[in-house]
């Protein structure tokens, strides 16, 4: 992958990746996450997806897409620790696919340009009818978070763990604030992310003459707009604290437990190889001891997983449950970390997982994502960009020291239980 | 377009082989990928309950397939996933109705992972102390799915389609179910339904054909094998319905409501149908259609209604399903759409764009070791090759979409499945909530 800047705040980022037979090209926005303006960006992704100025309307753009042989465009939001990212991307079979020899390529990065830089306004605003069905659809999708008991519970888990700090900011939208959001405030907010967003622009599988034209017509695109790039908030940690245990009643079949824990401290690129490891090791494969252990040996759990966040340094551990032994297994997970830091780790064990991660990251650029998710998460976590065999040559200097020394900084803040009945649900 | 058709050959072609065991293999060399993806595949699912081994006929209880597939990894030595964290490939498995997969991803050491797979595929090993320990683990799975509302709409519409075709029961059974398997069930399954000639090999990546061949021999599977004399043993299941209609309370903010229709079983190996029918939906209630647009506009469901074809032996569906306040009235306006699309037939322009959908997927679909192993080893499972699919796709014409419709989507034979909230997923408030210290 080779990365450019290309104006103040926005990159380029180009692989030709000739051995897939599709191509990708995404723009992504990223800015610092505010409360105010939280359910506006919510929602701007919604509106944006619909349809552009040249193709307003919902379903005559699912059909342009169709014609693109499927051709998928996606606009997505998601947090990004404190920060909130934005990406249009379009992808799309090859040029060399076509049946009828049409120029793939150029349409799809007039679509992303288009969906990102010209939305169909009414007036000088997103269209009010258009908005007006989004915001039932943000509303629904609000509302509906509950079906979902894991994610469920991770997010309210996530509510305690982060309460008013900026990472906290609820970048799924307020339910609350969706009735009240006018096309304004939403045209409001596009404008903003025009502004003050850092730019990167991917293009992936592309040769180098359609690189540089997508390049080429995004500046102009920029050339419209005053931009003034915001500095992205910086890798941060929540403060320790006394553990907080909370319980939520509901009539499943099986209880969710999300328990989540600080760093303490911001992490340092320097540290994401250990980081890596850590999490292999303690509850990120199927030779980690929360899978062989609590799992397999104890059979508390269907699933028990631990997981890393880079921009906020918290680690979750996720499992499902009987309800009768969700505080055995709450027990239990705190007594794995345990062991890790204090008790032998096995050299076995060890290499084990550091060949499983090693080996994913050899196959990561098989895929159109797996490129574009490495890099992207590179560029956003700061620190110089590492290739895949760049972290690979990190992670095999990693020592079980540099292992404990993470997992010994990991220390609860939050446990969250949705369970059948109150009571023994936590240890 | 002469150029073009080599373009599509070259990236859809694969290397086909059936073993004197009877193992079908198939590979597909992908230049330039640094992984390869393995799946070793059985057309042994959940609706194989009822069989014929020989002369014993063998009666299994609901969940024995994916019970199996929990027990494969395990063997005398031990865990066959302690074996391949020394290869480093990613190993998992799944079962599905009508099949059971098991899979890796490596990047290293592929020979020593093949053989990791093919000699946990092919010696099994149980016990009941095994087979008891397993129980526990399966049974919180059980009822993890129990709390997803999706995975029940298709369950309870499954019950309400069906009187006896074991589609009714969920694939990894019940807690009691399950309870009563024993060792001699797994070793009869793996008699009948593990043999080499009921089994498909497929491997795409950075890999050859003579690589998996030489794998195989280590493995034993070059040599003849004597077949099995297996007889999948079925009910009689009349095209009535065993119930129109079934309501269910769960923990849900909002309710979700599904509409089956049952349909005549399709001939094994039709896939056109099956690609027919897809078509269909798509033209009916897929994002290009009337009908979605005004289910979205108006807010009465949510942006993932939609229809699914489920197709296994002696089984053939159609499944709505999604989240509604109103699902009567969804309900109505699908059907009205049904009989004007019949009436009228499809819209020529949105079945076209269909087809291009789908061209577009199957090449997608290529791009990845995973995705491209998967789905050789589905058309394989059926006699089929990823190249035949293309160019049926390419024959399929509006006309044949008007005259299936003349058959299919019966209100007669439609069921309807409501999940309703219990009241216990109450949107949370903000403050209030109680801490536990």
């Amino acid at each position: 992958m080779k990365r450019m800047e290309i104006a103040p705040g926005v990159h380029l980022s180009w692989d030709p990746a000739q051995k897939f037979n599709r191509c990708r090209v995404s723009i992504h926005f990223a800015l610092p996450a505010k409360r105010e303006t939280a359910t506006a960006h919510a929602l701007l992704p919604l509106v944006m997806e619909r349809g552009y100025a040249d193709c307003p309307d919902m379903t005559q753009l699912t059909k342009k897409l169709a014609r693109l042989y499927g051709a998928d465009l996606t606009v997505d939001a998601r947090p990004m620790g404190a920060n909130h990212n934005l990406c249009v991307s379009v992808t799309g079979i090859k040029d060399q696919f076509a049946l009828e020899g049409e120029p793939l390529t150029q349409e799809y990065a007039e679509l992303a340009l288009g969906t990102a830089f010209h939305p169909y306004f009414v007036g000088e605003t997103f269209d009010p009818e258009a908005v007006k069905i989004e915001k039932q659809m943000l509303k629904k999708a609000l509302e509906d978070e509950v079906n979902e008991k894991r994610l469920y519970c991770q997010r309210q888990a996530n509510r305690e763990f982060f309460g008013d700090s900026p990472a906290g900011v609820r970048q799924e939208g307020y339910l609350e604030e969706v009735e009240g959001l006018t096309a304004r405030q939403l045209t409001d907010a596009y404008y903003e992310m025009l502004r003050a967003a850092s730019i990167e622009l991917i293009v992936l599988g592309c040769g180098e003459a359609q690189t540089e034209a997508v390049k080429n017509a995004l500046l102009e695109e920029l050339s419209q707009v005053e931009r003034a790039p915001a500095a992205l908030a910086e890798n941060m940690a929540m403060p320790r604290r006394e553990p907080l245990y909370k319980t939520e009643t509901f009539d499943t079949t099986q209880a969710k437990l999300c328990m989540l824990f600080t760093l303490g401290q911001p992490m340092q690129p320097r540290q994401l190889a250990a980081v890596r490891l850590a999490m292999a090791l303690y509850g990120g494969s199927v030779t980690s001891r929360l899978f062989l252990n609590v799992r397999e040996r104890d059979h508390l759990c269907y699933y028990c997983s631990s997981s890393f966040q880079s921009f906020t340094g918290s680690m979750a551990v996720n499992s499902g449950v009987e309800h009768a032994d969700a505080a055995r297994a709450e027990k239990a997970v705190l007594k794995e970390l345990a062991d890790l830091c204090d008790g032998p780790i096995t050299d076995e064990e060890l290499e084990d997982c550091r060949r499983s991660l090693l080996s994913g990251m050899t196959g990561l650029e098989d895929t159109l994502g797996g490129i574009e998710t490495w890099y992207y998460m590179e560029v956003l976590r700061g620190g110089p960009i590492q290739s895949p065999d760049e972290a690979r040559a990190a992670l095999c200097a990693v020592t079980k020291e540099d292992v404990r020394a993470i997992l010994r900084a990991l220390t609860l803040s939050v446990s969250y239980c949705l369970t059948r009945e109150e009571g023994s649900t936590h240890a | 377009m002469p150029e073009k058709q080599s373009v599509l050959e070259q990236t859809a072609a694969d290397q086909w082989k059936v073993l004197p065991s009877g193992l079908t293999v198939i590979v597909r060399p992908m230049p330039g990928y640094s992984g390869t993806h393995v799946i070793y595949a059985t057309r042994f699912g959940s609706i194989d309950r009822d069989f014929r081994l020989d002369d014993k006929e063998v009666h299994l209880p609901a969940g024995v397939a994916h019970f199996l597939e929990h027990k494969m990894f395990e063997d005398q030595d031990g865990d066959a996933f302690a074996k391949f964290a020394k290869t480093g490939a990613n190993a998992n498995a799944f079962t599905a109705f009508d099949r059971t997969c098991y899979l890796f991803t490596a990047t290293e050491q592929l020979d020593e992972s093949l053989d990791v797979l093919l000699e946990m595929v092919g010696k099994p090993y149980f016990t009941q102390q095994t087979i008891d320990k397993e129980q526990g683990i399966i049974g919180q799975e059980i009822k993890m799915y129990d709390d997803s509302a999706d995975w029940r709409l298709i369950t309870g519409l499954c019950e309400c389609l069906y009187h006896s075709h074991p589609i009714r029961s969920d694939i990894a059974g019940t807690c009691e179910s399950i309870a009563t398997i024993t060792p001699e069930m797994l070793y009869d399954c793996c008699k009948a339904f593990y043999a080499p000639n009921n089994m498909v090999l497929a491997a795409a990546g950075n890999t050859t054909m003579e690589q998996i061949l030489a794998a195989c021999e280590r493995n034993g599977l070059m040599e003849p094998r004597p077949a099995e004399r297996v007889q999948r043993l079925w009910r009689d299941e009349p095209m009535t319905l065993a119930a129109k209609e079934k309501t269910l309370r769960m923990p849900v903010a909002k309710p979700c409501f599904g509409l089956g229709f049952k349909e005549e079983p399709l001939p094994s190996g039709d896939l056109r149908s099956e690609m027919l029918y897809d078509l269909i939906l798509c033209c009916i209630c897929g994002g290009m259609s009337k009908l979605y647009r005004r289910l979205y506009d108006e807010g009465l469901t949510n942006p993932g209604f939609g229809g699914e074809v489920l197709r296994v032996d002696g089984c053939c569906c159609i499944l709505f399903t999604g989240e509604s306040d109103a699902p009567d009235t969804v309900r109505q306006l699908l059907l009205d759409e049904i009989a004007r699309v019949r009436a009228e037939g499809v819209d020529r322009e949105i079945f076209t764009l269909c087809k291009n959908e789908k061209y577009g997927q199957l090449i997608e679909n290529l791009e990845n070791v995973e995705d491209s192993a998967s789905q050789m080893a589905d058309f394989a499972l059926a006699g089929q090759t990823v190249a035949q699919q293309i160019t049926t796709l390419a024959g399929l014409k509006a006309e044949d979409a008007d005259a299936a419709l003349q058959q299919i989507l019966c209100e007669e034979r439609m069921a309807t499945m409501y999940i309703q909230p219990d009241g216990t997923a109450v949107l949370p408030e903000d403050d209030g909530e109680e801490e536990e210290a």
